[in-house]
This record gives C-alpha cells, sequence and structure tokens, in this order.
C-alpha cells in the first residue's frame, strides 16, 4: 500500500516539465563541481607561486574594492531615494527617473571616458590650461582605486537608489507620517524610521552593487587592479593554467556565497509590510536653500553619471564616425545581437518551464528556484572557468568520437565553439528573465491553469493555449532585460568567445585599452543606447506596479 | 454503489497540521443536485478541489461514473476525470472570446460539431448573440452563464460549483438562482454544489449536507 502510494507520487509529480526543470539544475552543477575539483588535485607550480607572491594583493584588493563601494553606493544611493521619495524640490519628478539614467553606462565605458577626459590632453586640463588656471595634475589624477571607485560608485548606486526608493515611497508612508505627527525632526525620521524600516531593501541593493564589482573586469583591469577576477584572467590568459585559474575561482565563489548567505542574514524576517493598502507618502516641500541644495545634489550626481560621459563620448564619436563605420563593425553588432537573442530565448525558455514547476511552493521547488537563478550573484570569471573546464573535458571525452568523424586526432571542438559563449550567458543571467516571468505566474494565479485542466487539458496544452497567451508582457519584458545585459556583458565575453569572434563590448574595450579612445565611442554609445531600453523597462514596470 | 461515490476521504494541506477533510464519505445518484452547506473554513472547497483532481488526498477513495479515480495506488489527473467545475471567480480565459472559452473543452470535436455543441449550450444558459464578447464585456451575471456553459459544455459526469453566487449582488443573486435551478435540471447534470448560504440550497438543489467547522481546523 506504502509503495503504491509512492509510485503514485512519482507519476504524478515527476512529469515532463519537472523532469526538465530538474535536469537543467544538473547541468548548473558541472560547472561549479569542477571548480571545487581543483582542490583534490595535487598544486602546480604556477598555483604555488600565485599564493606566495599574489593572492594575498587578490584577495585585499577584492575586500578594499568591494566594501568601499558597498558603502559609498549604499551612502548614496539611500541619500538620494530619501530625498526624492520623502522630500519636493524643483524638477524632483524629473530626477526621480534620470537619476536611473546612470545604470545605462556600464562602469568600464565610464572609467576610460573619465580618465581621457582628465588625462593631460584631455577636455578638463585643456579648458583650465586655455583659462590659466593652474592646477596640480595630483588632484585630476583619475587612476587606480580612486579612478574605480567613482567608476563603480557614480554608474552602480542606482541599483540601490531604485530599490529603497520604491520601497520608501510605497511602504514606509504610514510610518513616516506617524514619526512626523509625534514631533520627529526631518533627521530623526530618516534614521530611526525611514532607514531602519528600508534596511532588507538596502541589503537588497547593496548585494547587486557587489556582485557586479566581485565580477568586474573591464574597471579594474583598465586601472591595473590586482582583484581575484583580475587574478583568474591573468592566469588563464597569461599562463594558459585552468587550474590555477579554477583554484581562484574557487575563492571567489567562496566569497560570493558567503556574501549571498550575509544578505539573506541582513534580511531575515525583516520584510516590513503595511497592512492593507500601500499608500504613496507626502512628500515635504523644501524651500529656499535646501531646495537649492536638493536640486543642486541631484544635478551634479545626474551630470557626472550620465551627462557628462554622454556628451564627451557623442563628441568623440562625432569625430571618428567614418573610421568606426566599415563591414567590420555590422559583423560585431551582428555577432552582438546574434548571440544575445540565442541565449536570451534560452533564458526566457527554462524560466517558462522551472517557474512553471515552482509555482506549487513547496521546499524543493523553492530551493530549485533559488539554484537556477544563482547565476546573477556569481562573477563572470567563476562562470566561466567553469565552463572552460567542462568543455575541455568533455572535448577529451569526445576526442574518439572526433577522429572517428574524421576531424583530426584530438581537436577543440565545443571548446573553441560559440555554445560555450551562449551557456555561459544563459547561466549568468537566468535570473534577469526568470524574475518577470515568475511575478507573471503569480499575477495570472492559478485559476485559469486549473480551469482549463478541468477542461480537458493536459499541462503542456494548457500552458500553450492559456498561460503563454496571458504571459506574454512578462515574457517580453523578461526577454528584452536579458538581451540589453547581455549586449553589456564583458567579462563573460572576453574569456568565452572563439577566436577572432567580437562583440560589441569586446571591441569598445579593445579599442579602449588600446588608447583608441576616440574609436571606441561609437560602440560604447551604441551599448549605452541599447541599455537605455532596459532602464525604460524598469522604470514603466515600477510604474505600473 | 451511487454515481459519485467517496469513501473515508483524508485530506491535509501540510502534514504537520491537522486535517481540513477526515474521514468524509457521500454517494451521489445520477442527476442528483446535492448541496454543500457550510461555514468558511469547513473544507468544503478544498472536498470539491479533492474531487476534482487538484489536491490529492492523503487517504480515501473516489469513484465517478463507475471509474475509480483516486485510491492508494491511482490518480487520475484532473483533465481525465470528466468533471466539471464552476469556479468562483469564473476564471473565464481573458484572452478568449466567450465562443472561444465556451469551445475550449471540447478540443476532441471536429470543427463543425464544436460549433454546433457550442451554440447549444449557449442557447441553454440564454447567451446567443454574446459570442464574439470578450469577457471583460459582460456584466457579472452573464459571466457566470458563460462559465457555466463552459463547464456543461464537454458533457461532464460531474458537475462542481463553487459558491457561485458569491460574487453577484443580492438582487441578482435571487434571479440567477432560479434560472440556474432549472438550467441544471434541463441538462439533467450531476451536480455538487458549494454554498454558505441556505437559501441557495433551498432554491436549487434536491437535497443538502452539512459539513461543520471542524474545532481542530486552523482558520
Amino acid at each position: 500500500m506504502e509503495l503504491a502510494r509512492f509510485v503514485r507520487q512519482i507519476r504524478r509529480e515527476l512529469d515532463g516539465w519537472r523532469l526538465a526543470s530538474l535536469g537543467w539544475a544538473a547541468v548548473l552543477l558541472l560547472p561549479f563541481l569542477f571548480i571545487f575539483s581543483a582542490w583534490f588535485r595535487k598544486p602546480n607550480e604556477q598555483w604555488l607561486q600565485i599564493r606566495a607572491y599574489l593572492l594575498k594583493d587578490y584577495v585585499t584588493g577584492t575586500v578594499q574594492l568591494t566594501v568601499l563601494t558597498g558603502l559609498l553606493a549604499a551612502f548614496l544611493g539611500v541619500s538620494l531615494a530619501w530625498l526624492v521619495a520623502a522630500h519636493d524640490f524643483p524638477l524632483r519628478r524629473f530626477f526621480r527617473w534620470a537619476l536611473l539614467l546612470p545604470l545605462a553606462i556600464p562602469p568600464y565605458i565610464a572609467a576610460y571616458t573619465y580618465s581621457n577626459m582628465l588625462s593631460y590632453t584631455g577636455v578638463v586640463q585643456k579648458t583650465l590650461r586655455d583659462l590659466g588656471v593652474e592646477v596640480s595634475p595630483k588632484w585630476l589624477a583619475f587612476g587606480s582605486v580612486r579612478g574605480a571607485l567613482f567608476s563603480f560608485v557614480l554608474f552602480l548606486y542606482p541599483y540601490v537608489y531604485l530599490i529603497a526608493r520604491a520601497f520608501m515611497e510605497r511602504q514606509c508612508a504610514s510610518w513616516v507620517e506617524s514619526a512626523r505627527l509625534l514631533g520627529a525632526r526631518p533627521l530623526a525620521v530618516f534614521w530611526r524610521v525611514a532607514l531602519p524600516m528600508a534596511r532588507p531593501a538596502v541589503a537588497g541593493g547593496v548585494a547587486l552593487v557587489v556582485y557586479e564589482v566581485l565580477g568586474d573586469y573591464g574597471v579594474t583591469s583598465y586601472f591595473g587592479i590586482r582583484t581575484l577576477t583580475t587574478g583568474i584572467f591573468q592566469t588563464w590568459f597569461g599562463m594558459y593554467d585552468v587550474e590555477s585559474a579554477m583554484r581562484l575561482a574557487s575563492w571567489l565563489m567562496v566569497a560570493v556565497v558567503g556574501l549571498f548567505v550575509l544578505e539573506r542574514w541582513l534580511r531575515r524576517g525583516r520584510l516590513y509590510h503595511v497592512s492593507g493598502r500601500p499608500r504613496p507618502m507626502a512628500p515635504v516641500r523644501l524651500r529656499g536653500g535646501a531646495a537649492a541644495a536638493a536640486f543642486a545634489f541631484c544635478f551634479v550626481v545626474f551630470a557626472l553619471g550620465f551627462l557628462i560621459p554622454v556628451v564627451q563620448l557623442i563628441a568623440w564619436a562625432s569625430l571618428a564616425f567614418e573610421d568606426v563605420w566599415k563591414p567590420a563593425f555590422w559583423r560585431w553588432t551582428l555577432n552582438t545581437v546574434a548571440v544575445a537573442t540565442l541565449a536570451a530565448f534560452a533564458v526566457t525558455a527554462i524560466s517558462l518551464v522551472v517557474a512553471n514547476v515552482c509555482r506549487r511552493r513547496t521546499a524543493l521547488n523553492q530551493l530549485l528556484a533559488r539554484w537556477v537563478t544563482a547565476g546573477y550573484a556569481m562573477p563572470g570569471a567563476v562562470i566561466a572557468i567553469g565552463i572552460l573546464a567542462v568543455f575541455i573535458e568533455l572535448d577529451g571525452v569526445l576526442a574518439p568520437l572526433y577522429a572517428a568523424m574524421g576531424w583530426g586526432d584530438r581537436p577543440l571542438v565545443l571548446s573553441t565553439s560559440v555554445a560555450m559563449l551562449v551557456l555561459g550567458y544563459v547561466i549568468r543571467f537566468t535570473a534577469t528573465g526568470y524574475n518577470p516571468v515568475e511575478a507573471g505566474y503569480e499575477n495570472i494565479g492559478t485559476r485559469f491553469s486549473e480551469s482549463a485542466r478541468l477542461l480537458g487539458h493536459g499541462r503542456t496544452r494548457t500552458f500553450f493555449r492559456v498561460e503563454m497567451p496571458l504571459l506574454r508582457g512578462s515574457v517580453a519584458v523578461g526577454f528584452l532585460l536579458t538581451f540589453v545585459e547581455i549586449c553589456k556583458e564583458l567579462p563573460l565575453a572576453l574569456l568565452l568567445r572563439p577566436f577572432n569572434f567580437e562583440t560589441l563590448a569586446t571591441q569598445t574595450y579593445r579599442y579602449a585599452k588600446d588608447e583608441q579612445i576616440i574609436l571606441a565611442a561609437f560602440p560604447s554609445l551604441l551599448v549605452i543606447a541599447v541599455s537605455l531600453l532596459s532602464v525604460a523597462v524598469l522604470h514603466m514596470a515600477e510604474r505600473r506596479a | 454503489m451511487g454515481f459519485v461515490e467517496i469513501r473515508d476521504l483524508t485530506f491535509a494541506y501540510d502534514r504537520r497540521q491537522p486535517p481540513v477533510i477526515e474521514g468524509f464519505s457521500l454517494s451521489l445518484e445520477k442527476g442528483e443536485i446535492l448541496g454543500i452547506l457550510g461555514p468558511s473554513g469547513s473544507g468544503k472547497s478544498t472536498l470539491l478541489r479533492v474531487i476534482a483532481g487538484l489536491e490529492v488526498p492523503a487517504a480515501g477513495t473516489i469513484v465517478i461514473a463507475g471509474k475509480r479515480v483516486v485510491d492508494g495506488g491511482t490518480f487520475v489527473p484532473p483533465e481525465k476525470r470528466g468533471v466539471g467545475m464552476v469556479f468562483q471567480d469564473y476564471a473565464l480565459f481573458p484572452h478568449l472570446t466567450v465562443e472561444q472559452n465556451v469551445g475550449f473543452g471540447l478540443h476532441r470535436l471536429p470543427r463543425k460539431e464544436r460549433r454546433e455543441r457550442v451554440g447549444r449550450v449557449l442557447e441553454l444558459v440564454r447567451m446567443t448573440g454574446f459570442e464574439r464578447r470578450y469577457p471583460h464585456e459582460l456584466s457579472g451575471g452573464q459571466q457566470q452563464r458563460v462559465a457555466l456553459a463552459r463547464a456543461l459544455a464537454p458533457n461532464p459526469d460531474v458537475l462542481l460549483m463553487d459558491e457561485p453566487f458569491s460574487n453577484l449582488d443580492a438582487d441578482l443573486r435571487v434571479s440567477i438562482r432560479d434560472e440556474l435551478a432549472a438550467i441544471l435540471r434541463q441538462a439533467g447534470v450531476t451536480c455538487l454544489f458549494v454554498t454558505h448560504d441556505r437559501e441557495d440550497v433551498e432554491a436549487v438543489c434536491d437535497r443538502y449536507i452539512v459539513m461543520e467547522a471542524d474545532a481542530t481546523s486552523s482558520d
């Protein structure tokens, strides 16, 4: 009887949908298992050298950058969020969304833009010289940690700003107003009510910033900072030593998992919800000097984070339009669009299947959903090294097959194909597509699906005839966001692209790295234009919610 | 043995919590309309979901039209049970017209027969002429009749109705109730009808049972 019941359970639970989800989850496990397998091998000579001379630099560089960026981005994001959410000042409605725009500029593009603007031949020093003003070059030095911090904080803070502002605007109103009625002074309202309540939201935003910094290669390598990620690149491109790269990746992964746990812990049981319908907060009108200061603060951040770099890039691009506009440019664009479309399509399909299975909120399903989307926290370099290791191993296993096909002895087929890059993108960006799809499923509820089942349609037919048409909007949002993220992505593309396969991002990076800044401007603008799309989508999604 | 036979049914949403339904048995004749009356939390909606196959019971057997749909080793999925259901909020597909909604369960019929069948049930619920409308263009009472038509169209062995009047205002409720009773009799369908309103039961049902709010149940 018990056995019969068990068999009944299995037959009901294990349909194609669940099998597909579990299968994908297993595939995801492979690269990470491979990375940790490095721990059980005998360390080679290079690793001993890295450990002796470089590891300490890598770790301190990583820790320094993430901690400082995290703190500064939290400060900037939260103060702007509080200013916009709870106050009224000139152009507030404009700044409310304009302060999101820096997110459209990838930090590596910002880094080389600013560092060239501030160089001896750049627009700033030139203007100063023309004006006859002498400023010590020390003040204008835009390098190393200072430049990296500037590029990260000013172009990543919108993650914190967006989440904190949305939370403050929607959830805090009644508490903030009570505090005001009880006579608390404005600063006290912020420190004692709004900030503690928004802490889970802020932690979520800061975590996103920190994951970006941990995964960054463009900014840190441009400024020559040693971090675990740049270390992975150096061991792979400098010494072609996958094993040591895997060891470094495993340490980076341990750091990320630690952060992930820390973030969960900071958010534990602290999700405040207003009973009843949340309502917007009535903003306090600022006057005189306070209003001017608020305006100035927002304007400076907006100018530095969007206006100035974009104007500068347009100016550069107009100088070199003829040189960039050549057939190769079309090929890079086509490469980018093709790879991004393919990967975004796969992400959407995976999201639809897994989110469908996970509508029943059992513990196992929650774990499955977490696991499938965990890639967003993983640095691109870690994912890339994991995939490289797996594909090189696979090529070894398949060598007899290749030989039988007459492709020669031990050729590298899989590990030189574009499949690696697509898989990397899919692992990294599943969360970007998954979250809107999951929200879409939640939105339509289970009633329609249950009706369809009772009218004689199986799970798959129900999906195509009922769920899919109702999910159209969410699917489109998920697809678009994923597409944009992939267009911007750099570290995965650099590590996993086949030989001579350039995307807009890698080509931009190459130009910038070779100090061909003027040539880099046009593709940069293209990347920014595509990214603006996702900022617009985020803004609209928030308005509808 | 009845047309619908439920024996010793036990159901719990969570193994750690006391069951919502415990040791429940019921027998229903063909063509009978049975009311299930009870306050909220008595597990009456859950009972319908278990019969429909949307939930899996911990124990017990259910037989519908001579076919065992649930016992210790059997679980027939909802799409193969021959059960129709009218949900509390109707759950009409918003992206389909009235005609497409009603024809949704008739996918195995050839196009021509499907058309005829849809026309016939729409006539039965007096909604002829609304074929091309979308659900949001209908009033609450009209939506309810379309939902009923959709559930009746595939000729289910048993029709389940979960608080079908709860979304209608009081005036409409009385007139629709009588209409529904007439439609159900005309269709000659076996029906389980869940409500918390005694008047509903008296107007529509042949007989009724009462499910008590269980002292051990949580809500």
